[in-house]
């Protein structure tokens, strides 16, 4: 049924997310205190819950709700949000749980900054805490978003949410060096696992033909008997069992514990990890029942449950314990998950359930024990019950449920694992193993909950502890899920409950499972069993003194730990290794690529020269003549260039081969390009000739010497490398041009529509300005880019450095006309002819911009031509009086200028007409067109063109301004321009030039 | 025939551009970098379809009924020509940079990248 209805959820978490977001960066955030945020973004997650169960009897009455919106519809991708029983479960259990947390966490970071010195409090300081809140609403939304997802791209977007938040908040102490290298670690193998998950899910998809889990989950019997289901199956079981950490990858979760307390409790026991889960129980329909899936989830999952147990039994630090006992759980839950009996999913979502009730408790108050007690190490806690007997008695609640001890609801959970254990449907092999292992980690986990009550609030008081009672909120937060897991058991069955998970669990199994909730279900097996256990744990924890120490000397290294710090020391290694084979030699790197290149081409490319039939007529035509003159001259000035040794005299000789391309150009004839070529030359020239006059002469003239004192050998070697390229590029030219068809696909479509569809007679403009706006608008970024990354290249990275320029070199009397920039001083007739360039540069830039769509001509060569007549002035008055002078002339605002003109076009077009880069006439729009002259318009095309003339001026210039004029930074500019200003005004100074006259 | 002598041009000029790119000395290697981008744009511009007779312009294809040349690689070399001068750009203020910190032109005296 569709439903608009079951986004709000999101919608609720996100303007929490927002408002955390905001009040971090606005300075109110730093006068809210931090309970007062707590209890008012607490609201966002008790929407969400409100909402969900105003949506739930219509899911439980077994309808699935559906809301979906077009997101890619070329590719057939919908974002799809699905209301099934299982998504009810876990969006309770995200939103109901995040307003625990969140109101929590108001206190916990209250009692950080009181306790300074205290445990995890070392590195906080009071305002950054809305930050906290901003991350664990981003992350609820993720993980909301995870479980209501319809299909599997929207899934997979949310799941990537989920690993990234949950970085931000294990790094949430970003000072604290474990904190850093648990996120990374985490965020490594969550992350790793998302791509294989990508991956399968992609798989998915395309055998079932659909993104939409309501297709997929159809298609179980097509998933199942393609030959592709092994991969499919193993891809998704690594992104799911990494995330729900299942040995061997389940090292992370311990090294996330360096996450503040309410994060612990809310990703790591409660949320994120059992998103591995979910994602499980979410496919089984689909890709469940089969051998593989049983044997895999099985094994992985059994071997999970009982290294957790082990491992947890015997950690001091209460978080670390807490942490090994969630992995056993996620075992029991991923083991559950491959056995497909009804039993199975029943146990599977009474345990969800138990176990995030109890394990949240019971890290929210390990949070409060390390805040008021001041550490969480079992071995130096002791008799807090008296200090702290609220505490005790929610830590003593939850404890008994994940004792699994009657009549709390963690019994229940143990119960129903024993009895899926025992269940006939499991094969013979396994038949004893099952239930052993079940009991084995059923008594460890007992000893472990044991171990929280009885070290840590029992016993005797320790004298160097001061521990007080937390705020009352504080432990309420943890009071309210324990108390959750005595009622179950002790109150009568509650219907709606039983009903829910009975709705959860028939959707991951597929078929009708019938819950019930009693307690008691007479002496069977698995109540034998479970006593067995409990007598176990209970044994264990009498001798625990002594047990304890022994287990410490055995190694704890069951983990894919050694095996990922390895692989990280591996790529060290490989780093290394490659750092010994550079040789640091940038030309050698080049000559490497590109002989492997030419290689590549000609035995992988199978590159060849076409057959060369050569029809020599023996006149050729007189363009044809006047091409071919223009191509020996383009070629002839470049070889030129290599021989002249004077650099100024190669770059003029390089002006000559880039002016002769622009007499190709208009042969072909393409007046437009040969416009741009043309005065873009003259500006690369110009700059080319800015950086030469900034090195130094004599180290210019060394580099010469080297260059023309090149060994024999190695000149052999570059003449050879550059025919070779040459040869490569010959049998690519010749055989494209030689057997191209002389008929275009593209260009007719363009010669047709550009007048009916742009009003432009400028085929090229309209390509580049309408047919291809988004291209121009990502090539005008990339030329601003280049200025940009001029200017820091020079300003910022330089100064960092340390790099020194050294003083102006004396004037070199064979460039003076260039020595630029500053002196010397020009003539008064050039300084006239100066002043008069800069306003004619404006009428032809006008007339580029106005009539580039008719004639050619546009905004490139409008800016471009700016540029050069600001050039000018920069040679002829300096930079200093052109600042002066100029006060308009700010690079970084004529960029901005020129990019936001440009989206503004873009835009005003996707309004009038729905597209973006459409074009729009305006002035017939607004009916002004018939009073402009031939071949002027006014619309989207006239401001895109001022945008890229704005755009290319302001790069151009920062170029020119970094380039001829690198020593200082901006604001010291600002400055000295300010103050000559002020100066001269009052008559003190004269620019240097003028007392030079 | 024209072809020939195009594909001649073009292919002489990306081996003069490659071997100054190969010099020691920094500015000649930016300058490689010039020669082989404006080799490529001849690519481009000679790879158009037609024998253009007349500029691809709407109004003059129509009145005098002659083959207009191929305006969509002119599109393409527009891009790459400004492109072309960004990087170029960025190309020389990285020798400038180059000279600042290691006080030379000259690349194989630029080894400290390694570390």
């Amino acid at each position: 049924m569709y439903s608009q209805s079951i986004v709000l959820p999101l919608i609720a978490c996100a303007i929490g997310a927002l408002a955390a977001g905001l009040l971090t960066v606005l300075p109110v955030g730093r006068r809210v205190s931090t309970p007062l945020l707590g209890w008012l973004l607490a609201i966002a997650p008790l929407v969400a819950f409100v909402l969900l169960l105003v949506e739930s009897p219509n899911v439980l009455a077994g309808q699935t709700l559906i809301w979906s919106l077009d997101w890619m519809p070329t590719l057939g991708v919908q974002a799809t949000l699905r209301l099934d029983g299982l998504s009810v479960l876990f969006g309770l259990l995200v939103s109901g749980i995040g307003v625990l947390v969140v109101t929590y966490a108001g206190y916990y970071f209250k009692a950080n900054s009181a306790h300074p010195a205290q445990g995890d409090s070392s590195d906080f300081s009071a305002h950054s805490d809305a930050r906290f809140f901003f991350y664990i609403l981003l992350f609820m939304m993720s993980m909301l978003g995870l479980v209501l997802a319809g299909d599997v791209i929207t899934l997979f977007v949310f799941w990537e949410g989920t690993s990234i938040t949950s970085f931000l908040l294990v790094a949430y102490k970003s000072k604290d060096e474990a904190a850093r290298r648990g996120a990374f670690r985490a965020l490594f193998i969550t992350g790793g696992g998302g791509v294989a998950l990508l991956a399968g899910l992609v798989f998915v998809a395309a055998l079932s033909g659909s993104t939409q889990f309501d297709v997929i989950l159809r298609s179980g019997d097509l998933l199942r008997a393609s030959e592709l289901y092994p991969v499919m199956l193993a891809l998704i079981a690594l992104g799911a069992l990494t995330k729900s950490a299942q040995a061997p990858a389940h090292f992370w979760l311990p090294g996330a514990m360096s996450a503040p307390a309410p994060a612990s409790a809310y990703l790591h026991s409660a949320t994120m990890v059992k998103a591995g889960v979910y994602l499980l129980a979410r496919v089984n329909p689909a890709l469940g029942q089969t051998d593989l899936w049983f044997w895999l989830f099985s094994l992985i999952g059994g071997a999970t449950m009982l290294i957790g147990a082990f491992v947890g039994f015997k950690q001091h630090d209460l978080k670390a314990l807490l942490a090994y006992s969630t992995v056993s759980q996620l075992g029991v839950l991923v083991m559950l998950i491959g056995q497909d009996t009804e039993i199975a999913f029943k146990a599977l979502v009474v345990s969800i359930l138990a176990h995030a009730l109890y394990k949240s408790a019971l890290f929210l108050v390990t949070g409060i024990i390390d805040h008021e007690a001041g550490t969480r190490d079992l071995r130096e806690l002791g008799g807090l019950r008296r200090a702290m007997p609220f505490t005790f008695a929610v830590a003593l609640i939850a404890g008994l449920s994940m004792a699994g001890l009657p009549p709390l609801f963690g019994f229940l959970a143990k119960e129903t694992l024993l009895a899926t254990a025992t269940h006939p449907a499991v094969p013979p092999i396994v038949e004893v193993i099952f239930p052993a292992a079940a009991v084995i980690a059923g008594a460890l986990v007992l000893a472990q909950a044991g171990l929280v009550v009885l070290d840590g609030f029992l016993g005797q008081s320790r004298s160097d502890l001061h521990p007080h009672e937390a705020p009352w909120p504080m432990w309420l937060a943890p009071a309210i899920p324990a108390l959750a897991s005595l009622a179950v058991g002790v109150l009568p069955e509650p219907e709606g409950l039983a009903t829910l998970l009975a709705a959860a669990a028939t959707a991951a199994w597929g078929d009708k499972v019938k819950v019930s909730l009693a307690l008691w279900t007479g002496i069977n097996v698995p109540l034998l069993l479970s006593i067995v256990a409990v007598s176990l744990g209970v044994a264990l924890l009498a001798v625990r003194q002594r047990v304890r120490p022994a287990l410490d000397h055995i190694a704890g290294r069951l983990s894919l730990g050694v095996l990922y710090e390895g692989a990280l020391r591996l790529i060290d290694g490989m780093a290394w290794l490659v750092t010994r084979v550079q040789s640091g030699r940038l030309r050698l790197y080049l000559a490497i690529m590109l002989i492997s290149l030419g290689a590549m081409l000609i035995g992988i490319g199978r590159l060849a020269l076409p057959p060369l039939a050569l029809s020599v007529t023996l006149l050729p035509d007189a363009q044809s003549l006047l091409r071919i003159i223009a191509l020996v001259v383009v070629t002839l000035a470049a070889l030129v260039s290599v021989f002249l040794r004077s650099d100024l005299f190669a770059i003029l000789a390089l002006g000559v081969s880039g002016l002769s391309i622009a007499v190709l150009m208009i042969l072909e004839p393409a007046p437009d390009i040969a416009l741009v070529q043309v005065v873009v030359e003259t500006l690369t020239l110009v700059v080319l000739v800015l950086v030469l006059t900034r090195l130094p002469r004599e180290q210019r003239a060394r580099a010469a010497e080297f260059t023309y004192r090149q060994s024999r050998p190695g000149l052999l070697r570059d003449v050879l490398i550059a025919l070779g390229s040459g040869a490569v590029m010959f049998a690519i030219v010749s055989t494209a041009l030689l057997s191209r068809p002389r008929e275009s696909q593209i260009t007719p479509f363009f010669e047709q529509n550009a007048k009916p569809l742009t009003a432009a007679n400028d085929i090229v403009g309209a390509i580049v300005i309408d047919f291809r706006g988004f291209d121009t608008l990502v090539e005008i970024a990339v030329f601003a880019a280049a200025g940009l990354s001029v200017y820091t290249l020079l300003r910022y990275a330089s100064r960092k450095a340390g790099d020194r320029d050294e003083p102006a070199p004396q004037p070199d009397p064979t460039m003076l006309p260039f020595r630029g920039i500053g002196n010397p001083r020009s003539s008064a007739l050039v300084r006239l002819v100066a002043r008069l360039i800069l306003p004619f540069s404006f009428v032809l830039a006008a007339s580029h911009i106005l009539l580039g769509h008719d004639r050619p001509g546009d905004g490139f060569t409008a800016g471009v031509i700016v540029s050069l007549a600001v050039a000018t002035w920069y040679v002829v008055y300096g930079y200093e009086e052109t600042k002066c002078r100029l006060p308009w002339l700010r690079p970084a605002a004529l960029i901005a200028a020129g990019l936001g003109l440009a989206l503004l076009s873009a835009t005003l077009a996707a309004l009038i007409n729905g597209t973006f880069f459409s074009p729009v006439d305006f002035g017939k729009l607004i009916g002004v067109s018939r009073w402009l002259p031939a071949g002027v318009y006014f619309s989207t095309a006239t401001l895109y063109e001022l945008a890229i003339a704005l755009t290319v001026v302001g790069s151009a210039v920062l170029m020119l301004d970094t380039l001829g004029h690198p020593r200082d930074t901006d604001r010291e500019t600002e400055q000295q321009m300010s103050e000559i200003a002020a100066l001269r005004e009052q008559g003190v100074v004269t620019l240097p030039e003028e007392t030079k006259t | 025939m024209i072809e020939l002598f195009t594909a001649l041009a073009i292919s002489a000029l990306f081996a003069i551009g490659v071997f100054q790119l190969l010099r020691r000395n920094l500015i000649r290697s930016a300058m490689g970098v010039a020669i082989v981008s404006n080799a490529i744009n001849l690519f481009l511009l000679a790879s158009g379809a037609y024998r253009g007779e007349v500029a691809a312009y709407a109004n003059l294809a129509g009145q005098t009924a002659r083959q207009p040349s191929d305006a969509l690689p002119q599109a393409l070399i527009l891009t790459a020509i400004v492109i072309g001068m960004g990087a170029f750009a960025v190309v020389l203020a990285l020798v400038y940079v180059l000279s600042l910190r290691y006080k030379t032109s000259d690349s194989d005296e630029v080894k400290g990248l390694r570390h």
